[in-house]
């Protein structure tokens, strides 16, 4: 659960970061308001993980988190031409690069 | 081909009688299904109900101009079929064929031309049943708003299947959705090449990659991922950090102003309506018993339901509202946060603050909610609420306490108002942890549909089939359980014959009372009250009237008279043979505190039963909340006495 986030800051920046498989990957519920990201991986609870797959958040789309509601959850995401709105627990099994 | 004559036509897909087809409207939710429904049948729907299911489903006919009269049922929407909602596996179970009651004989596809993607996904489900199917393709006017384009005849050579784009809202398409339905349901419209759409695999990611292939072959350009420009306007005020709750509440106010002042003059309207009916029946036979069994028990039941019927109208109306403007969602991210905290959903906001109205619509409204713990929950601190039905006990009880302090009156009824809201947070919370185990939520995940003008008519027929819905369900019971308590208050057994209409001091339920007393005691009110109580369980506000009856208040037309003349009795009414009062400040504060908190309503109870389909659960809230209200009655009366108060 808690790895990945160490290299995060130092990535910016750094043509070697965006290579293929060297991106590290960030949580949905930790990135930028308003960037777009792509979806690397789920991984959380299976049925919830199967549902969100279901829905239309798949490996490979692009996301993007366009607000956090007034108290700092849940996020509301774009994805698919559709706004979701998610915890951050479950913007927390979205991996993305 | 050669000839032949009309008389002997063979036996083919042509004769097919399309008349009383069942017509299924599938499709995700916010496609646009219940606008396309409206449009198809011209409003003339309603919602049923079937054993065992305790989702409704929207029914009705084709309208004449569409030729043969066919039957539509509108299913729930679908978002996805993994860890389905009640609504969502109902929908399912219908389009897979597996449902005992309604079999579909061809479907209608609601698309939604800006979510392409998703949809189609779950198009495949259904075009994989193999039955007559047409897309209805929504949300086209919607298109300038994007960056996205569709071409509705290509996509259908693509995928396989008609696309007819439609726009339930204006009545555009109609015609030719029909009569593409007639063709492909007669099996007589040219075939199409590919059947790509009843090929997409189960698996949800190569479906998706599937789906997107297609669109690009039928040259649909779906690159962007904003929302429309209208609905990011909206949401960067309505989610916006510091203006977000402001509007959330101004929402909230504007919808407690709308049931409770709006709707009053109705509900004078209909309670005035009702009394001269009454009168006028009882005038018929003054002194017979039927007439008067006829005229108190029964039409006096009926009242009491139908005098809460202008301000759920008003409460329907304005949820739809809000539901198809796409507001509601929003709210309900809003406060998913605190709710979710509580063991509840976001959108257990929406049957929480129905329940300010009455407790039954907000039992119904709770199906919104997708997970079964959190709609169970939700349901369980329902009665809490503080429904309108307690507002007449609340003000005759506050009246007495307080009778020269209309302000501090005023201010006690909002802290009991607010006291409800924070008792339920409190219950859910606690309920949550000790009960259900409560560790995490279930997955939230909610659309934020685009953001469209609700049209009026729709809305108000959607109300009129809801409302009509919840009278036929609450009337019936509410209206045996009055005319029970009207016969058990009215007969009763002397020594040496079973009387009629017997005096009130004789009658089943003051036998009843007097067998309570013991219990009624540590309330600090005697029989009287007692047999106000049980008569509560009508519906609270017939407290009222049986306080009344019991304390003998005669004039019974005008409702400001009897409580002026009922207040007045109490502020003098003692203890049979002592000079005790009975109406004293603890007293009226532990009857307060027992109404905030008692499930004094057997309609509820019943409508709980139906909803979670289980009698030992709708038993136990009655016991808990009814158990719960006596003891803190007697503890708030006991420790106000212990502290000097009378």
């Amino acid at each position: 659960m808690a790895f990945g986030h160490t290299s995060n800051v130092k990535a910016e920046n750094d043509n070697r970061f965006h290579l293929e498989g060297l991106v590290v990957a960030k949580q949905l519920s930790l990135v930028p308001l308003a960037s777009p990201f792509r979806i690397e991986r789920l991984d959380g609870p299976v049925q919830d993980c199967n549902r969100l797959l279901d829905l239309g958040v798949t490996p490979g789309e692009e996301v993007v988190v366009t607000h956090t509601a007034p108290l700092g959850d849940p996020l509301v995401i774009r994805i698919r031409g559709a706004s979701l709105a998610l915890r951050k627990r479950e913007a927390g099994w979205i991996w993305v690069v | 081909m050669s000839c032949h004559p009309p008389d002997t036509e063979a036996p083919g897909p042509s004769t097919i009688d399309l008349k009383d087809q069942n017509v299924c409207l599938v499709g995700m939710p916010n496609a646009g299904k219940t606008t396309l429904m409206n449009a198809l049948t011209g409003g003339n729907f309603k919602t049923a109900n079937y054993p065992g299911v305790t989702v409704s489903l929207l029914r009705g006919r084709t309208k004449p101009e569409f030729g043969a009269s066919r039957n539509l049922i509108d299913l729930p929407g679908v978002h996805s079929v993994v860890a389905p909602s009640p609504e969502e596996e109902l929908a399912v179970q219908v389009i897979e064929g597996k449902h005992a009651k309604v079999k579909p004989d061809a479907f209608v596809l609601v698309v939604d031309a800006t979510q392409l993607e998703r949809h189609l996904k779950f198009a495949g489900m259904v075009a994989r049943q193999k039955k007559p199917t047409v897309v209805a393709l929504t949300m086209m006017d919607l298109l300038p708003r994007t960056r996205l384009v569709v071409d509705p005849a290509r996509l259908a050579e693509t995928l396989g299947v008609p696309v007819i784009p439609v726009d339930p809202r204006t009545g555009k398409g109609m015609e030719d959705l029909i009569g593409e339905l007639d063709l492909v349901t007669r099996g007589t419209s040219v075939p199409y090449k590919s059947n790509a759409l009843a090929e997409l695999p189960r698996e949800p990611v190569a479906a998706f990659m599937q789906v997107r292939n297609l669109l690009r072959q039928s040259g649909s350009v779906m690159h962007s991922n904003e929302a429309d420009s209208v609905t990011a306007k909206i949401d960067s005020i309505v989610l916006h950090r510091y203006l977000g709750f402001p509007v959330f509440f101004l929402v909230l106010v504007s919808l407690f102003a709308a049931i409770f002042w709006a709707a009053a003059p109705f509900m004078d309207l209909v309670s005035s309506g009702f009394a001269m009916v009454g009168n006028l029946v009882t005038s018929i036979s003054p002194d017979s018993v039927f007439v008067r069994f006829l005229a108190e028990g029964v039409i006096g039941g009926v009242s009491a339901v139908a005098v809460f019927f202008p301000q759920i109208m008003i409460l329907f109306f304005l949820m739809t509202l809000l539901e198809d403007s796409g507001y509601l969602a929003r709210g309900a991210t809003l406060v998913d946060r605190p709710l979710s905290f509580l063991g509840l959903h976001g959108r257990s906001f929406v049957p929480m603050l129905s329940g300010f109205a009455c407790a039954i619509p907000a039992v119904f409204a709770a199906r919104s909610i997708p997970a079964r713990r959190e709609r169970l929950l939700t349901i369980w601190i329902l009665p809490l609420m503080s429904c309108s039905a307690r507002l007449p006990v609340y003000s005759l009880l506050l009246a007495a306490l307080l009778p020269a302090a209309a302000l501090t009156a005023g201010l006690s009824l909002a802290a009991i108002y607010i006291s409800s809201l924070l008792v339920g947070a409190l219950v859910a919370g606690l309920a949550a942890r000790v009960f259900l185990k409560y560790r995490t939520p279930s997955l939230l995940a909610m659309e934020l549909p685009a953001y469209r003008v609700p049209r009026m008519w729709p809305i108000l027929k959607m109300t009129w089939a809801r409302g009509s819905s919840y009278l036929q369900r609450a009337a019936v019971p509410i209206m045996i359980v009055s005319a029970v308590l009207w016969l058990v208050s009215n007969f009763g057994t002397t020594p040496e014959r079973f009387i009629a209409s017997t005096p009130k001091d004789q009658s089943f339920a003051a036998q009843v009372g007097h067998k309570m007393e013991p219990a009624l005691h540590p309330m600090g009110v005697d029989w009287r009250v007692g047999v106000g109580l049980i008569s509560a369980f009508a519906a609270r506000e017939v407290f009222v009237s049986s306080m009344a009856i019991v304390f003998h208040i005669e004039n019974t037309d005008d409702d400001e008279q009897i409580k002026k003349s009922l207040l007045e009795q109490m502020q003098t009414a003692k203890f049979p043979g002592t000079d005790q009062l009975i109406f004293t400040p603890s007293s009226i504060t532990g009857l307060i505190v027992f109404f905030f908190f008692s499930l004094q309503c057997f309609s509820t109870v019943a409508v709980v039963r139906k909803e979670m389909n289980s009698w030992r659960l709708a038993g136990f809230q009655l016991l808990f909340y009814t158990g719960l209200g006596y003891a803190l009655a007697v503890i708030t009366v006991q420790s106000l006495r212990a502290f000097g108060i009378a």
